[in-house]
C-alpha cells in the first residue's frame, strides 16, 4: 500500500497485456450478467418445466464450480492434496439437516452446519496436516470413510442409515442465484488469496516448505486456515445441496465419487490457479450431462479413464495449456517431495 | 472368559487374512515407490474370479487359487507394462491418481459384468470345532489362516533364497546400483507387479467364503492395507503379520465388546490407529525392506 514511486521506475506495462486483460474482463462481465438473467429469460417463455430443469443443472454446475475451486485451495495452492474434501460436504450437509429438523430456519442452519465443517476442519487439520505427500491424502481419504461409518451409527443424532428428510422447499430460481452468487464469491476469494500475502505464503509453502518456515512463515497456521476456508464454503455448498435435495443419508452424502470429481476437476482446469478449477467443473459438467448421461452404466467408467489420461498427459490442465504457468511449478515440488525417494537428482 | 477368549480367535484368524491381503499393497510400495490405490479392487478381482468357477462349475473356492494365481499374475504383469510403467518414476501423486482411477474403472467392471448384489461362495469346509460350549473355530477361516501362513512364508523364502527375489530385493534398496549389476529393472519391476497382484487376488479367493463380496468393497480393504503398512513398514513381512493381527485383534474386540454398532466402527478404528501411527511413529513400528522413504515426521 505504501510503496513510493520512485523516479527511475519503468513505464507501465505495455499495451497488448492490459488490453487483453480488458477483454477478459468484459467478457467475464457479460458472462455473469447472461448468467443473471437465465432464470428471467426462461420466466418470460413460461416453460415453467424446463426452465426448471435448466436452472436444476445451473444449479449443479455452480455447486461443482465451488467446491473445485475450494479443493484447489489446499490441493492446488498449499499442494497438500486431500482425498476426502466431501467429509466437509457431508458434515455442511448434515449440520443443517441436524438443526433444520430441530425447528431451525435456513439461513441460521445453513450459517451453522458451515461452521460445524470449519469446526470439523480445525479438529482434523491439527493432526493431518502435519503429515506430507500421500500420507495426508489417505489420512484423509480416512476421515472420509471413518465419517460416514460415524454418521451411520449415530442413529440418536443423524438418523443413520435410513437418512434426515428436510422439509420441502421447491424454489429452483432461489437456489439457482444462491449457489452462483456463491459461486461467484469463492472465485473472487480464490483470486483475492492468490493475489494476497497470505496466498503467497501458501504458495511458498507448496514449493518449499522448510525455507517457507525459516523466512518465519507460520506454516502450520497458513496451512490449517486455508483448509479451515475450504472447509466453510464446502460445507455452506453442503447444507445448500441437502435442502435442496430434502433427504439425505451417508451414502448419499459422503460418496467417494464427488472427491474424485472435484480432484479430476482441478486437474483439467489447471492444479494452483485460479480460473482453472471453475473451467474444469463447468467442462467436466455438461460433458457428463450433454454426453454421458445416454450411457449411465459407463459414465464412472469413463470418468476413470479420464482421470489418467488427464494425469499422463495433461498434468497442467486447461490453464496450462494455455500459457498460464502459474499452477506448474507444482510439478516441480511433488517431484521434489513425493518422488524424491526415488533417487532422482540424488547422487 | 469364554467371550474373550473367543475374541481372540476371531482377531487372529482376521489378522493372519490381513496380514497376506495387504503383503501386495507393501511389496509394490516398498519396491517401486508406487501406493495402488486399487489395491482393494484387485481383491475383489480375485474373489469374483473364485464365485465364477464356484458358481458355474462347482469348484472348491480354495481350489480356484490354481486359475487365479496365474491369472491374475497376467493381468498384473501387463498392467505394469502398459499403465503403471509410465508412473513408477514419476511424482507419488502421480501414481496415487492414476490407481484411484484404475480402481474406478475396476470397480464399475466388476459392477457391469457381475451386477452389485453381493455374492458369496460355497465352502464344502464348513462348520466348527467346539473348544467348548461357547467357543467355536470356524474351519473355513482356520483354512483361510493355514493359507495366509503359507503364502507369508513361501513370499519370504522367495524374497530370500531365490535368484529373481533378490533382483527385487536389489532393485528396491539400489535402483542405480541393481542396473549396473546388470539387473533389468523393467522385468524385475513387470514380475513384481504381477506376483503382488497374484497374492492380492488369491486373497480374494480368501475372503470369498467368509464374506460377502460386492464391486464397490475394495476402498475399506486398500485402507486396512495402508493402516497396516504404517504398523509394519514398507516390505517387511514379520511385520506384516503383526501389523495384520494388531489390526484384526482390535476389531475383533470392537465387533465383540461394542454392541450392535461394533462392525461399523471396525473401520473407524482402522482409521484412528493409522492417524496416530503416522503421526507418532511414521517409520513403522517394525523394519522394513527399505527405510529411506519415509514419511516426513514435522
Amino acid at each position: 500500500m505504501s510503496t513510493t514511486v520512485t523516479p527511475t521506475r519503468p513505464p507501465a506495462p505495455v499495451a497488448p497485456v492490459s488490453r487483453a486483460r480488458w477483454v477478459r474482463r468484459i467478457v467475464l462481465l457479460v458472462l455473469v450478467i447472461a448468467l443473471f438473467l437465465i432464470p428471467a429469460i426462461t420466466r418470460i417463455e413460461g416453460q415453467t418445466l424446463v426452465s426448471n430443469s435448466l436452472l436444476f443443472r445451473f444449479t449443479q454446475m455452480f455447486m461443482l464450480i465451488t467446491l473445485a475451486s475450494d479443493w484447489n485451495l489446499t490441493g492446488g495452492f498449499t499442494g497438500y492434496v486431500d482425498f476426502g474434501h466431501a467429509v466437509f460436504f457431508g458434515v455442511g450437509a448434515y449440520g443443517t439437516g441436524i438443526l433444520m429438523g430441530h425447528g431451525w430456519a435456513f439461513p441460521p442452519a445453513l450459517f451453522a452446519g458451515a461452521v460445524f465443517a470449519v469446526v470439523f476442519a480445525y479438529m482434523i487439520g491439527f493432526p493431518t496436516l502435519r503429515l506430507r505427500g500421500p500420507y495426508f491424502s489417505i489420512a484423509m481419504l480416512g476421515t472420509f470413510v471413518a465419517m460416514r461409518e460415524i454418521v451411520r451409527v449415530s442413529k440418536g443424532i443423524t438418523g443413520g442409515g435410513v437418512g434426515l428428510t428436510l422439509p420441502p422447499y421447491l424454489n429452483r430460481p432461489l437456489f439457482y442465484y444462491l449457489t452462483l452468487i456463491l459461486a461467484i464469491i469463492v472465485v473472487g476469494v480464490m483470486w483475492w488469496i492468490r493475489r494476497s500475502e497470505f496466498g503467497a505464503s501458501l504458495i511458498a509453502i507448496r514449493e518449499d516448505e522448510v525455507g517457507a518456515e525459516m523466512r518465519g512463515i507460520r506454516t502450520t497456521l497458513h496451512k490449517i486456515t486455508a483448509f479451515a476456508i475450504a472447509a466453510f464454503f464446502t460445507g455452506l455448498v453442503g447444507g445448500l445441496w441437502a435442502y435442496q435435495n430434502t433427504f439425505i443419508d451417508p451414502d448419499l452424502v459422503f460418496i467417494e465419487s464427488r472427491t474424485v470429481e472435484l480432484v479430476m476437476m482441478s486437474m483439467l482446469g489447471g492444479l494452483g490457479t485460479v480460473a482453472g478449477p471453475p473451467l474444469g467443473a463447468a467442462t467436466i459438467y455438461w460433458m457428463r450431462d450433454v454426453v454421458w448421461k445416454n450411457f449411465a452404466d459407463y459414465h464412472l467408467l469413463a470418468e476413470g479413464a479420464i482421470l489418467i489420461g488427464i494425469v499422463l498427459f495433461v498434468p497442467a490442465g486447461i490453464m496450462g495449456a494455455l500459457g498460464d504457468r502459474s499452477g506448474t511449478s507444482i510439478q516441480r515440488v511433488w517431484k521434489r517431495w513425493m518422488g524424491g525417494a526415488a533417487g532422482e537428482g540424488e547422487p | 472368559m469364554s467371550e474373550f477368549v473367543q475374541a481372540v480367535i476371531n482377531g487372529v484368524m482376521l489378522g493372519g487374512f490381513y496380514a497376506a491381503m495387504m503383503l501386495g499393497f507393501s511389496v509394490i510400495w516398498g519396491v517401486m515407490h508406487v501406493i495402488n490405490l486399487a489395491h482393494g479392487e484387485f481383491i475383489m478381482v480375485g474373489a469374483y474370479l473364485t464365485w465364477f468357477l464356484n458358481k458355474e462349475y462347482g469348484w472348491e473356492p480354495f481350489a480356484a487359487i490354481i486359475v487365479v494365481a496365474p491369472v491374475m499374475f497376467l493381468l498384473g504383469y501387463v498392467l505394469q507394462k502398459v499403465l503403471i510403467n509410465r508412473v513408477v518414476d514419476r511424482p507419488h501423486l502421480v501414481s496415487l491418481l492414476v490407481t484411484f482411477g484404475l480402481s474406478i474403472i475396476i470397480a464399475n467392471v466388476l459392477k457391469l459384468v457381475f451386477t452389485a448384489d453381493s455374492r458369496i461362495t460355497e465352502s464344502s469346509a464348513t462348520g466348527f470345532w467346539t473348544v467348548s460350549e461357547d467357543i467355536t473355530i470356524p474351519i473355513t477361516k482356520s483354512v483361510v489362516l493355514a493359507l495366509a501362513l503359507v503364502i507369508m512364508i513361501s513370499l519370504y523364502l522367495f524374497l530370500q533364497r531365490t535368484k529373481t527375489g533378490k533382483s527385487i530385493r536389489a532393485a528396491a534398496q539400489n535402483k542405480q546400483a541393481a542396473r549396473i549389476v546388470g539387473i533389468d529393472i523393467d522385468k524385475i519391476y513387470a514380475i513384481t507387479f504381477g506376483i503382488c497382484i497374484a497374492i492380492t487376488g488369491v486373497a480374494g479367493t480368501m475372503i470369498s467364503p467368509i464374506q460377502a463380496i460386492a464391486p464397490f468393497q475394495g476402498p475399506p480393504l486398500t485402507l486396512r492395507a495402508f493402516t497396516i503398512t504404517a504398523l509394519a513398514g514398507l516390505g517387511s513381512i514379520p511385520g506384516a503379520l503383526m501389523g495384520g493381527l494388531t489390526l484384526g485383534l482390535l476389531e475383533s474386540f470392537i465387533g465383540i465388546y461394542v454392541d450392535k454398532i461394533g462392525t461399523n466402527l471396525a473401520i473407524v478404528a482402522s482409521f484412528a490407529l493409522l492417524v496416530v501411527i503416522l503421526v507418532t511413529r511414521p517409520q513403522g513400528l517394525f523394519g522394513g525392506l527399505r527405510t529411506d522413504e519415509e514419511p516426513q515426521p514435522l
